[in-house]
């Protein structure tokens, strides 16, 4: 059992049993260590163990299928361990850096995979992406950390965008806005209609507010200025972050003020009900969604507040790494070569009822018009951004929850607010 | 003769080292433990304290920075909140356990017609995990939820808010489940303390005219020394330890407002990866529980002597 590997005993260990677990309280940190115990030993001819935090019902099924389809080719055996994604993201430094570690990790592509890389702890798979010379350019940067080499293999991409209802849109008699100004006249007639126009569910997921910020951020400032921001070369107290904070005021007024008690699982519910009018979220919302509403679906992207600045939006994109320390590195590779293909990718998409876009060009996304409208906005952004903990790292995201869902409650202490996030911010590029 | 000599010196080293020698079985029941506790617990806590004069991330090598973690708890607000939260928590979850259990020992004390039931119902809680517990009170104080439409029933909708969501409300709301939890735990010692006190001490009591509330004071409440060490030692470890109920419900949110030192050490630790200053923390909730308990049994000591 890998609870008992150094590495992990190391990690978890001295910090709760130094503090708790001499009062006999580390029952939650030794729970966090057996849930996540798995199936981790392999040898040079071994199966290649796949350490997977897709566990939503279909993304789990979808693995599943393609891991039998693999199998099946005879290229190799593989195995699949899924873990709830919380434990997944907090103890994926543990499997890193123990001894023996699971071969391949689902993760994101961005900067906390290249933290990784920088510190050598993801296999060079340069060679598989070799077989992937049709992959875009972009994709291709993503997955490229800073020495040169390939340590990422993307499998989809999402977009983020207001999602609606169209029978409610119609129903209230309202267009899509294209720029801020309709926007906020949208607001105002939702607004007046009774519903409250924007939904947010933050009650067990605050990060949901980093969205509003990336956006504002990238509608004002523009990307660059946003990813330098995030990497730590900007401040979070600087006049050009106030400033969409100033905007992001003017649409307080029409958040739904029930969807800082709830989770965004349960702000679909309340979008979908026709609660509130939209809601500004991911594609993986829609996992939640029952199958006969998602007909009835549309988004409209962020609207535009500077047209002066270059159109980018958020598409976070998923796939895998491997551990640089796996036994099996060819098998690795050829399940990676394999996953990376059109008939893999096709049957993840297929099997999963996520709507998300086939990172290989020539895998055919879902047909319907959501994914066709929203491959099209990805087509046209100048600049794709991953989204806030991607884009920094998951070390920041808790600085923006608090500095975001304060912020969201007492908009009049903005000052001290990004005076608190730019301290939290340097403790964490400090370490 | 030689016999006789030679058996007379042999018995008392053959006995003395019968004597010296201790049962294998006992040394590994001492042993074992000892080593398992030294690989799990000892060591990883001296580690603890090394590494709070480190700064790590949980993968490179940890680099030593004496005192600096220190230095930064005594200027961080988030800290310093947490620590008067844990403080609150202790004081009300504490107190409130204490005061509840030993009301409802009281209450259910005698033995009537159905007074099992009772027992047993506030006993309950304590068998459900916490994180459960916490699931089923997410349902009761949701928006529109069980406790919204309570309080419209009763006309004090004015108050309705985001309970957990509402940095005014989210500690109190927290403490409430683990209260509900840890009554009935309390309540469970104090009754085992109560059916110990021998009846003829209450009944000489009544015979020389002492009221109810006098034979409380006087003859119940002394009687329960060696349980109220028990209950108070239980309270002090509960609440510096509570973590699950805070972390399944607000995870110490919103913005800090019902952080207490174990959540902020966790996420500290796990989301920030900042292993070192957890670790510090980690220093500060143990020095905390010692304290409290030491000082307690010191007093306890006293007492007795």
């Amino acid at each position: 059992m890998s609870d008992f590997d150094p590495g992990r005993r190391r990690f978890l260990g001295h910090l709760g049993l130094a503090g708790l677990g001499a009062l006999g309280a580390s029952s939650f940190l030794s729970a966090c260590a057996s849930s996540a115990s798995g199936p981790t030993t392999s040898n040079g001819s071994g199966a290649v163990t796949i350490q997977s935090n897709l566990s939503s019902p279909q993304a789990k099924e979808a693995m599943e299928k393609l891991i039998a389809n693999f199998n099946a080719q005879g290229k190799g055996t593989a195995s699949l361990n899924t873990i709830a994604s919380e434990t997944f993201r907090t103890q994926l430094p543990t499997y890193l850096t123990s001894a023996n570690p699971p071969d391949l990790y689902t993760w994101y592509a961005g900067s906390v995979a290249n933290d990784y890389a920088s510190k050598n702890l993801l296999l060079d798979v340069s060679d598989v992406w070799k077989s992937m010379g049709d992959y875009p350019q972009s994709l291709r940067t993503l997955s490229t950390e800073a020495s040169g080499k390939q340590i990422f293999m993307p499998m989809n991409n999402y977009w983020w965008g207001f999602f609606y209802r169209k029978s409610n849109f119609a129903k209230w008699g309202v267009q899509e806005p294209k720029t801020w100004t309709e926007f906020l006249a949208l607001c105002e007639t939702l607004k007046s209609k009774g519903v409250p126009p924007i939904g947010i569910g933050l009650g067990d997921t605050p990060w949901v507010a980093s969205a509003w910020f990336d956006y504002l951020n990238i509608r004002i400032n523009g990307a660059p200025f946003h990813r330098e921001l995030l990497a730590g070369k900007q401040r979070f107290d600087d006049p050009k972050v106030k400033a969409v904070f100033t905007r992001w005021r003017e649409a307080l007024p029409y958040f739904d003020p029930k969807g800082k008690a709830y989770p965004f699982q349960e702000a679909t519910t309340a979008l979908l009900a026709g609660k509130t009018g939209m809601f500004l979220i991911g594609t993986f919302f829609a996992d939640a969604a029952p199958k006969d509403a998602l007909g009835d679906l549309d988004f409209f992207r962020f609207p535009i507040i500077d047209p002066e600045v270059p159109l980018a939006e958020e598409a976070p994109t998923d796939g895998f790494f491997a551990s640089a320390k796996t036994a099996n590195p060819t098998g690795t590779k050829a399940l990676l070569t394999y996953l990376s293909g059109v008939e893999a990718q096709e049957a993840y998409v297929k099997a999963s009822s996520g709507i998300v876009l086939p990172a290989n060009p020539k895998a055919k996304a879902s047909d319907s018009p959501l994914v066709v409208k929203g491959k099209a906005m990805l087509d046209e952004a100048k600049e794709l951004t991953q989204f806030f903990n991607r884009d920094s790292s998951d070390a920041l995201q808790p600085t923006a929850d608090t500095a975001l869902t304060k912020f969201l409650d007492k908009p009049d202490q903005i000052d001290a607010i990004l005076r608190e996030w730019q301290a939290g911010a340097e403790k964490v590029f400090k370490g | 003769m030689t016999a006789t000599v030679s058996t007379t010196s042999v018995t008392p080293t053959r006995r003395r080292r019968r004597s010296a020698r201790l049962s294998p079985l006992l040394v590994a029941f001492v042993l074992v433990p000892f080593a398992v506790e030294s690989v799990w617990v000892f060591w990883p806590a001296l580690q603890g304290f090394w590494f709070s004069l480190t700064r790590w991330d949980g993968m490179s090598p940890p680099t030593f920075v004496g005192t600096d973690n220190y230095v930064e708890l005594a200027g961080d607000a988030t800290f310093r909140g947490a620590l008067l939260n844990t403080v609150i928590w202790l004081v009300l979850f504490g107190g409130l356990s204490v005061l509840g259990g030993f009301g409802m020992a009281l209450v259910l004390q005698k033995e009537r017609r159905g007074v099992g039931f009772y027992r047993a119902a506030l006993f309950t809680p304590v068998v459900f995990s916490l994180v459960v517990t916490a699931l089923v009170w997410r349902v009761f104080y949701q928006p529109d939820g069980i406790a919204d439409t309570l309080l419209r029933a009763v006309g004090l909708e004015q108050l309705i808010r985001p309970w957990l969501a509402d940095p005014q409300t989210a500690l109190y709301a927290v403490i409430l489940p683990a209260l509900w939890r840890q009554i009935g735990y309390v309540m469970v010692l104090f009754l085992a303390g109560l059916k110990a006190i021998d009846p003829a001490l209450h009944e000489a009591a009544r015979m020389d005219g002492a009221n109810a509330w006098q034979r409380l004071r006087h003859v119940t409440i002394p009687q329960l020394k060696g349980v109220n060490a028990v209950v108070l030692s239980v309270i002090v470890i509960d609440s510096l330890r509570s973590f699950d109920i805070v972390w399944s419900l607000t995870k110490g949110g919103p913005y800090h407002s019902s952080e207490l030192l174990s959540t902020y050490m966790y996420s500290t630790a796990f989301q920030s990866l900042r292993l070192g200053y957890a670790s510090a923390i980690a220093v500060v909730i143990f020095v905390l529980a010692l304290a409290v308990i030491l000082g307690y049994l010191v007093r306890a000591f006293r007492e007795e002597a």
